[in-house]
């Protein structure tokens, strides 16, 4: 058989299992007696196990197998996740990232996972002696010991999370079942046929647990029988004829769940303190509905077939707008009447190639949790890692790109805004540092923000050593205020001085950060206090692909201006125009406003005798805090239009960010607000 | 089919005019021939980049061949054709006088233009080709268009 059709689905799929795996083993370790946690981990594991050895990867099947063994432990609670066992299984997760990693890039990679494996048996080995020598030792509470052969009766003991999803739904006037299928002996499809109870249970309710689990029905790896939880809010017998009309069902029971309130448990799980994951606990219930109902209606799309969407998309604005040119210049009033209806069409059609195109940050955000904890075991510092607004969602495209720079700014509010423990405390702080991860809509941008309460950035500090680097001069270093002083860790020089790193504390590589997201037609922005911490804010552009825009005409070319940077547009005389050394400027209302001419810019080849005309118009732009007006001949409109790329050969130019095609099939290009101001 | 075409070495291209002079592109990397259409032109590049065009929805450089090669530069004329060729993956229009034909010439006609031309422009020369009483300019697109070099760059 072919297994190079099936090597794309195994790669996504086993890289997501693992991300799923460092996220559920940080939730473990912060909750060593999280029973759900486990059997996440439990089925990542097996999931990843079936997958590879099916496609002939022994090293990962035989390393996924061993640690199958040992989860299995922790999960009857034989053995106890301690910070051993959880540090060999995360060990485990990185040596899977990297099969898997050697198997996309097809590199054969040396990896020997024999020691591992070693390791996990012992353990294995430990846990089975103990526990032949003192069963109960492990315990903790009797629930869990039940759970060592939960196949056994039909009185399936629920995990904590699954109790609560049962407590939710009775709060809520729904029931929940416990439904028993037998298939009949002779049944051919079996897994076919538990596909069909699980679909049509799912159209009745919600299903939360199976068992075996889902993955297993769907391998065949059961016998005639599984049971089926759902909640559901039809009655008993509606469920039980729903199954019956499937065929070859030999039987099926329907059992109310009861809400086992003896069994809850009464010892909260410990507080967190060390890295707090992405999920907070109250929050599991929901995440693990949520995850069910969206399982059955979501289609895997490659990226390049959403691109080439777009760009048809693209391709039908331009020419949507082209034909309502034809319609207005013709005085074709039919045509202008179909026109607007063919707007609505595509803006809806633009709107949802967009959306689908979206994808919440929380996949880059994802890998962080795991990245905090290795760095502050390594630092010897506690960090609390807080992550809110995962859920906003970002163009695939920024998504991609988003994650290093992120990686850079975390990297530094962990390296050099917390301080060490001892140090917090001196200073009055608690010992443990907070480091939070924000990200959040804002207009049309997405605001993501990495702030701690380290120590800060003193500006005087980064004023000395850019002197010292001979990066300014001390005059302009006395000039500085404090905010413009800070934001010198963006300074290109500054991240390749080691002395000012140290000092200083921030600056690796800011400016390779700035040039990330400023590529991304975003900007970055430094907020510091001495001694109260940091905040490192990204603005970003929620897509990059279709834009509203300002066309404007100089001469006899056009240029389109990003809505995005423009405040207003207002009408001056000549007479307006003042200067300061030769720096011409507005004064428009209190503020003191320079101007750019455009056709001197764009080196724009001037008309002979021509006068300065009695009325100019100027485009009042703004790049954060700094305003400019633009002159130009006249206001074309307000466009949307689609981003081009000026290709390989025309990139890096400056003052044009892109081209694009108006309605008539001229190409105009778009001003690089950002740069223009400089 | 590759051991075929060695064996016979011959090349096929497409052959167009700059001035009084024949030049000829390997036909492979012809993309299309079009006419002369608007193009916009693109501030903080080098003269010879005429600007930017439009190809069914996608932006492309367009070279003024003639400049490129520090040759005067002379009017549009009905004649004037863009030929879009494509060089690793990169689409360039270049702008020619007119286009004459498609011709296939033998390996063993094409003479290094070294020992010919000893210009600045010989490096974007690949060898000269003799046909009957006519000689064709081979050209060397990475090095026109300027793949792996600054050329585009300048401020």
């Amino acid at each position: 058989m072919d297994m190079n059709q099936y090597m794309g689905m195994f790669l996504e799929e086993s890289r997501e299992h693992l991300q799923s795996l460092n996220q559920s083993l940080l939730e473990l370790e912060s909750d060593p007696s999280a029973l759900a946690v486990l059997d996440e981990i439990f089925r990542s594991a097996h999931t990843i196990k079936g997958m590879s050895a099916t496609m002939g990867f022994t090293q990962i099947a035989e390393l996924t197998h061993e640690m199958e063994n040992v989860l299995d432990l922790l999960r009857k609670s034989v053995l106890k996740a301690d910070p051993n066992i959880i540090d060999l299984l995360f060990k485990c997760v990185d040596t899977l990232e990297q099969l898997v990693e050697s198997v996309a890039n097809e590199t054969e990679l040396t990896i020997d996972v024999n020691p591992l494996v070693e390791k996990l048996r012992q353990v294995a080995n430990n846990g089975g002696a103990a526990v032949t020598a003192t069963p109960q030792s492990t315990h903790e509470n009797t629930a869990a010991a039940q759970d060592q052969s939960p196949e056994s009766c039909s009185q399936v003991e629920l995990s904590d999370t699954e109790i609560q999803v049962v407590k939710a739904a009775h709060d809520q006037g729904l029931l929940a079942f416990e439904v028993k299928v037998e298939l009949r002996e002779n049944c051919v499809l079996k897994s076919a046929r538990a596909y069909m109870v699980m679909s049509a249970l799912e159209e009745l309710g919600e299903v939360f647990k199976s068992i075996p689990a889902a993955e297993d029905l769907e391998q065949e790896n059961f016998e005639f029988s599984f049971q089926v939880f759902l909640v559901t809010s039809a009655e008993e017998d509606k469920v039980q004829q729903t199954i019956m009309n499937i065929s070859e069902i030999e039987a099926v029971t329907v059992i109310p769940c009861k809400v086992p309130v003896a069994e809850q448990k009464t010892d909260q799980p410990n507080p967190k303190k060390e890295v707090t994951p992405a999920g907070k606990p109250d929050k599991l219930v929901e995440h693990h509905v949520e995850k069910k109902i969206k399982s059955g209606q979501s289609v895997r799309v490659d990226i390049d077939k959403l691109d080439s969407l777009l760009n048809l998309v693209g391709e039908l604005v331009i020419n949507k707008t082209r034909l309502e040119q034809i319609g207005l210049t013709h005085k074709l009033t039919d045509l202008v009447e179909t026109m607007e209806q063919m707007d609505r069409v595509t803006t809806d059609l633009q709107n949802v190639v967009m959306k689908v195109r979206m994808v919440p940050v929380g996949q880059v955000f994802n890998r962080f949790p795991r990245m905090v904890r290795d760095l502050s075991h390594e630092l010897n510092k506690e960090i609390n890692l807080i992550i809110q607004g995962e859920e906003t969602e970002l163009d695939r495209t920024v998504i991609d790109e988003i994650g290093d720079p992120l990686v850079h700014l975390l990297r530094n509010a962990i390296d050099h805004g917390v301080e060490h423990p001892e140090e917090r405390q001196a200073n009055g702080k608690d010992p443990v540092g907070e480091v939070r991860l924000i990200a959040r809509h804002e207009g049309n941008n997405v605001i993501i923000m990495v702030t701690d309460d380290g120590k800060g950035i003193n500006p005087e500090i980064i004023k000395a050593k850019c002197v010292e680097k001979g990066l300014i001069t001390q005059a302009e270093a006395d000039k500085m205020d404090a905010n413009e002083a800070v934001r010198m860790v963006f300074y290109p020089g500054f991240s390749t001085s080691k002395v000012v790193t140290d000092v200083s504390g921030r600056g690796v590589g800011m400016d390779v950060v700035k040039t990330k997201i400023e590529s991304l037609g975003g900007r970055v922005d430094v907020e510091t206090k001495v001694n109260e911490g940091s905040i490192f804010k990204i603005r970003l552009p929620l897509t990059l692909a279709i834009i509203q825009a300002l066309l404007v005409n100089i001469c006899d070319e056009i240029y389109a201006i990003p809505l995005g940077s423009i405040d207003s547009t207002i009408n001056i005389t000549p007479g307006d125009i003042k200067t300061i050394q030769n720096q011409e400027v507005i004064l428009l209302r209190g503020q003191i406003i320079p101007i750019v001419r455009l056709g001197k810019v764009l080196a724009i080849p001037e008309k002979a005798n021509t006068e300065e005309p009695e009325e100019l118009f100027v485009v009042i732009v703004h790049m954060g805090d700094h305003r400019a007006g633009i002159i130009v001949d006249t206001l074309i409109g307000q466009q949307e239009i689609v981003i081009k790329s000026l290709g390989k050969l025309l990139a890096g130019i400056k003052v044009i960010a892109g081209a694009t095609i108006l309605g008539n099939g001229q190409v105009a290009l778009i001003l690089d607000v950002g740069s223009l101001m400089q | 089919m590759e051991e075929e075409i060695r064996t016979q070495t011959e090349i096929q291209l497409v052959a167009f005019k700059l001035g009084r002079e024949e030049y000829g592109i390997s036909i492979l990397q012809v993309q299309e021939i079009k006419r002369m259409t608007d193009i916009t032109r693109v501030p903080y590049t080098p003269d010879y980049i005429r600007g930017v065009m439009n190809l069914r929805g996608s932006v492309l450089p367009v070279l003024d061949l003639k400049k490129r090669l520090g040759l005067e530069s002379n009017e549009i004329t009905d004649d004037t054709r863009i030929v879009i060729v494509k060089v690793d993956d990169l689409s360039v229009g270049l702008i020619v006088d007119a286009v004459s034909e498609v011709m296939t010439i033998a390996q063993e006609n094409i003479e290094n233009s070294q020992t010919v031309v000893t210009s600045v422009a010989a490096n974007y020369l690949d060898g000269v080709g003799k046909l009957e009483n006519r000689l064709l300019i081979l050209l060397n697109l990475e090095a026109i268009i300027g793949i792996n070099q600054e050329t585009a760059k300048v401020g």
